[in-house]
């Protein structure tokens, strides 16, 4: 369904079928009004078409010339050519998958050590004893070797040469 | 609507200059450019009434174009695909235009409340005291009139009336329905009647 724009838009410029003009037509309130309105879009139009249609262009040579230096310049990547940005070593696919790497290495070398260095594995005394630090000065001969069993979770601690043990850390 | 060239030669290899250009053949490319560049040069000048304006805004589209050449798919003509550009161009420009400035220029919510649409452009309006307007005074009457429509009733006058666009080339080049060209057509004429009566009744 036409608003009365769109017919009044199609009537003006003859756009309208036999039929739908005449429909047109019988439905307008004063058709020589019309007509004379009809008249003078033409004269609008005739008076635009004389005025703006020719316009000319200065130097279109150099229009061309000036255009083909942007093409250059913007060069089109639309062309399989890659833009230069592409190329540059650290992209941010490779960022992701470099850090996931690293992390995933990290975690392994995590999971060894601490399968290696479970402290439950210690007994207390080892842990003390290792932590205490053995004075040259008032034991120079002194030897400490450290004997483990992990299947029967004993820890041996042989101390030689010490002049004296402190009682907090004598054997139980 | 016609081009540089002749029909003939239009016809025949436009889609062959389009095809090279989509290999990236920047020769093609100029062809296409100089067949096209008064025209488009033209109707941008008449919108935006400033030549050097219309001339870097006319280099943008076309550089837009070479960009997006390989996405022509010769569904449309050449130069409706070509006007789209310019339009979508030339409107944004117009409007950024109007947002940095004063936004008086062109308002459509002011100006169609003050065009009813039943309304009698005549009778006519009374003669100037001379016969005659000088031709500069012309152009500035018209370009005067062209710049209190919107961008998008400039865009549909002009290409109905300078170009002899068909309707759903207009619509297909502004991306809007043939109602709204043919809405937009109407309006655009009563404003420019209104404001240019005296000078056609008088030419």
């Amino acid at each position: 369904m036409k608003t009365f724009e769109e017919k009044w838009t199609a009537w003006l410029d003859g756009d309208l079928s036999e039929q739908e003009r005449r429909e047109f037509e019988a439905s307008l309130p004063d058709k020589g009004a019309a007509e004379d309105e009809k008249r003078e879009a033409r004269k609008l139009g005739n008076l635009l078409r004389e005025q703006l249609r020719h316009q000319s262009m200065n130097n279109a040579d150099f229009f061309n010339h000036q255009l083909q230096q942007r093409i250059a310049r913007e060069s089109a990547p639309a062309f399989g050519s890659k833009p230069h940005s592409q190329s540059t070593r650290w992209t941010i696919p490779r960022l992701i998958w470099s850090g996931a790497a690293a992390m995933a290495l990290f975690l392994v070398c995590a999971v060894f050590v601490l399968r290696e260095k479970n402290p439950t594995d210690q007994s207390t005394y080892t842990t003390q004893l290792l932590k205490a630090r053995v004075d040259p000065v008032v034991s120079p001969n002194a030897t400490i070797s450290m004997f483990k069993s992990k299947e029967d979770k004993v820890t041996v601690l042989w101390v030689d040469g010490l002049q004296s043990l402190p009682s907090e850390f004598a054997a139980k | 609507m016609q081009t540089e060239a002749t029909p003939a030669q239009a016809d025949v290899s436009e889609l062959d200059l389009v095809k090279q250009c989509q290999t990236g053949d920047t020769q093609a490319f100029d062809q296409l450019v100089s067949r096209y560049r008064t025209r488009v040069f033209g109707m941008i000048y008449n919108m935006v009434r400033n030549e050097q304006d219309a001339w870097d805004l006319a280099q943008d589209s076309f550089v837009k174009a070479w960009k997006s050449i390989g996405r022509f798919r010769s569904q449309s003509s050449f130069y409706t695909w070509i006007y789209r550009i310019v339009m979508n161009v030339t409107i944004d420009w117009l409007r950024k235009k109007q947002v940095k400035g004063t936004g008086t220029e062109f308002d459509d919510s002011v100006q169609l409340k003050e065009i009813d649409p039943a309304s009698r452009t005549s009778p006519k309006a009374e003669a100037l005291p001379h016969e005659h307007m000088e031709r500069g005074e012309i152009r500035a009457r018209i370009d005067a009139a062209i710049a209190q429509l919107s961008p998008e009733h400039r865009a549909v006058i002009l290409m109905k009336e300078t170009e002899d666009m068909q309707y759903h080339e207009i619509a297909e080049a502004l991306g809007c329905s043939i109602g709204t060209v043919m809405s937009r057509l109407f309006y655009a004429r009563k404003k420019l009647q209104t404001s240019l009566r005296d000078v056609y009744e008088n030419v």
